[in-house]
């Protein structure tokens, strides 16, 4: 090709063509980088859900460098629907014992907060699933996210590209936020652990319920954009009696017999994946959430209590999440 | 009802929970219906309201301050405004908004899709309704809602002659997502194989919005598994649904109705739309008449 001033001008324009196209590609979708030095996880052996919960956990919670003094502690279990039988929803007896954990430890207030994404009467999940009484009982506050008031909320990471979301005040306005998951296979994200749990705090009086749009922008892209806007401060896992299988709702259940806290959601649904047999990094938004909200690399993990083993026989998937199984 | 007066807000609407102060559609509207013409001042607080956050496409917003492109409550609005000879140019762009607001899945794309790749959710693409919010698929309450919004309409003439097609089709989709034992949960009655449970409340609207139905199996079906579930309920919103579906199906609530007087601390609940929505089941026959449903 001679040089001359036409060809300068097509190959520059065709340069930039290419890089503006190509850019998106490979500019990070994160707008900040959250992850710590290093992150702790503490895998608590509980056989059954029972009063000794309160003191395995008190102990399990030690572990760690938490500070709620004069804080407004906000606990977010996963509490979906209730079905008769069905390991569904965060166990009350572990929510109970978090909230006397975190009162004892100096919060200014507790609160259990939740908006169910597939029943519309939440006070119904609630009265089910002995969420009612125990709560009423032990007085704690239950803010159904639901119904609470509403944000407009930046999204500080643009993976499923949209700008913002309407989110509920008390989430926000959390001085320490602690995602309680249950441990759950799941069908449409591949497991339910503290990062899928977050997708609860999304409104259903303004998305609906489910929250369909979240389905339609891409669940694990969901699930990166909803808690790179709300960081969770603490997990505590319930996989006492896990689900595997048809989860969120209609899975088997599969006693685990463990508690798994961590003071980085990424960390925690690490260790909780392999738990359950599979291989953390095939998890979509756990290997993206890697590059920003937390740490999935063993080596920058302290594991203290139990050492994570894999299970005899991998939790059961839907055969669309048998890759993330464990070689 | 006097702890529902309170509730109002300045601005004439309601918040959906008693500590909140940011006005919502859906409190907004059943409070509408179940104060009624209790109080004239409140009430035209309320139609200024409804009527000044209408978004500029006739569609409503979920609540005060709510992006303007418009949700599922519009069906609500149009119902709650039905008496109100000020709103009649609002009600009409408001159902205008509903006419062109459709299940995603109404699209050949989409259609094509839930037919061919995407077969873990059993329903019949053909059959769709409304979404809860623009760009999502049908689902069962805002389906239903639309339904008795559309059918309160006496004439579907020039621009609303689509309205007896949208709602035949609506009243399709809804028999399709039944769970197969009777009853509707949000709209997924078998997923991956598994039927799903049904859920009272909203069973009991999708029966509702079938109130002239009765004779179809799923119909009849449902109203059993309704009737038989809703002496065990102990949560007030989805008693209260029950009562009206029931009455509308011609089954005896008086039972229902003492069970709904005993459960503790009603005017403490914080949720609004519970509260006013326990007001329009122990006023039930009034309730139905407003949402368009014959006895």
């Amino acid at each position: 090709m001679i040089p001359n001033r036409r060809n300068f001008l097509i190959g520059t324009s065709a340069l930039a063509a290419g890089v503006s196209v190509s850019v998106p590609f490979f500019w990070p979708k994160y707008h900040s980088v959250r992850r710590a030095k290093r992150s702790r996880v503490a895998i608590l052996h509980v056989e059954r859900y029972s009063q000794r919960i309160d003191q395995v956990l008190a102990s399990g919670l030690r572990l760690f460098r938490i500070d709620v003094q004069g804080k407004t502690v906000v606990l977010k279990p996963n509490l979906v629907d209730y079905i008769l039988g069905n390991a569904i929803n965060t166990h009350p007896t572990l929510v109970l014992a978090a909230a006397e954990s975190f009162r004892r430890m100096g919060a200014k207030c507790v609160i259990v907060a939740e908006g169910p994404g597939h029943q519309r009467d939440t006070e119904l999940v609630l009265w089910q699933s002995g969420y009612r009484e125990s709560l009423r009982a032990e007085d704690i506050r239950f803010v159904d996210l639901n119904r609470d008031e509403l944000v407009r909320t930046q999204l500080r990471a643009s993976f499923m590209g949209m700008r913002s979301l309407w989110l509920p005040r008390t989430v926000l306005e959390a001085d320490f936020l602690v995602s309680m998951p249950k441990i759950k296979a799941h069908h449409w994200a591949g497991v339910t652990l503290s990062m899928k749990n977050m997708l609860g705090v999304v409104p259903g009086s303004r998305y609906g319920w489910p929250k369909n749009i979240l389905h339609w922008k891409g669940i694990q892209e969901s699930i990166l954009d909803v808690c790179a806007t709300i960081p969770v401060h603490f997990v505590i896992a319930d996989g006492i009696v896990a689900m595997e299988g048809n989860g969120p709702l209609n899975g088997t259940a599969r006693p685990l017999g463990k508690i798994v806290l961590a003071d980085d959601p990424v960390a925690a649904d690490t260790t909780c994946a392999r738990l359950m047999g599979f291989e953390p990094d095939r998890v979509v938004h756990i290997r993206e959430g890697a590059k920003f909200l937390g740490n999935l690399s063993p080596a920058l993990i302290d594991q203290v209590g139990e050492i994570p083993q894999p299970p005899t026989t991998p939790f059961q998937v839907v055969p669309e999440f048998r890759h993330l199984y464990a070689l | 009802m006097a702890e529902l007066s309170r509730r109002q807000l300045p601005s004439g609407g309601w918040a959906a929970l008693r500590s909140s102060a940011q006005a919502s559609l859906e409190p907004t509207c059943l409070a509408t219906l179940a104060t009624g013409s209790e109080d004239s001042d409140a009430e035209r607080r309320t139609q200024d309201f409804l009527l000044r956050l209408q978004n500029p496409n006739g569609s409503w917003p979920a609540f005060f301050g709510d992006d303007e492109d418009g949700v599922w409550v519009t069906s609500l609005a149009v119902i709650a405004l039905r008496d109100v000879v000020s709103a009649v140019e609002a009600r009409l762009r408001g159902v205008g908004w509903l006419l062109e607001c459709v299940g995603r899945e109404s699209n050949w794309l989409w259609k094509w899709k839930f037919r061919t790749v995407d077969r873990h959710v059993r329903f019949d693409p053909d059959k769709f309704g409304w979404p809860w919010i623009p760009d999502t698929v049908s689902w069962v309450v805002p389906t239903a809602f639309s339904i008795l919004a559309l059918s309160q309409l006496p004439c579907p003439c020039g621009s609303l002659e689509d309205i007896p097609i949208r709602v035949d089709r609506g009243i399709e989709m809804l028999i399709d997502r039944a769970c197969p034992g009777g009853g509707w949960n949000a709209g997924n009655g078998i997923v991956y194989g598994s039927a799903l449970a049904p859920h009272p409340d909203v069973t009991a609207v999708a029966l509702l919005a079938l109130s002239n139905r009765t004779q179809h199996p799923v119909i009849q079906t449902s109203v059993e598994w309704l009737e038989h579930t809703a002496v065990t309920l102990t949560a007030p919103w989805s008693l209260a649904w029950a009562i009206l579906a029931l009455a509308a199906h011609g089954r005896a609530i008086e039972s229902l109705i003492t069970s709904l007087g005993t459960l503790p601390d009603l005017s403490g609940n914080d949720d609004t739309c519970t509260l006013a929505l326990v007001w329009l089941a122990v006023d039930c026959r009034r309730t139905l008449a407003a949402l368009g449903v014959n006895l």
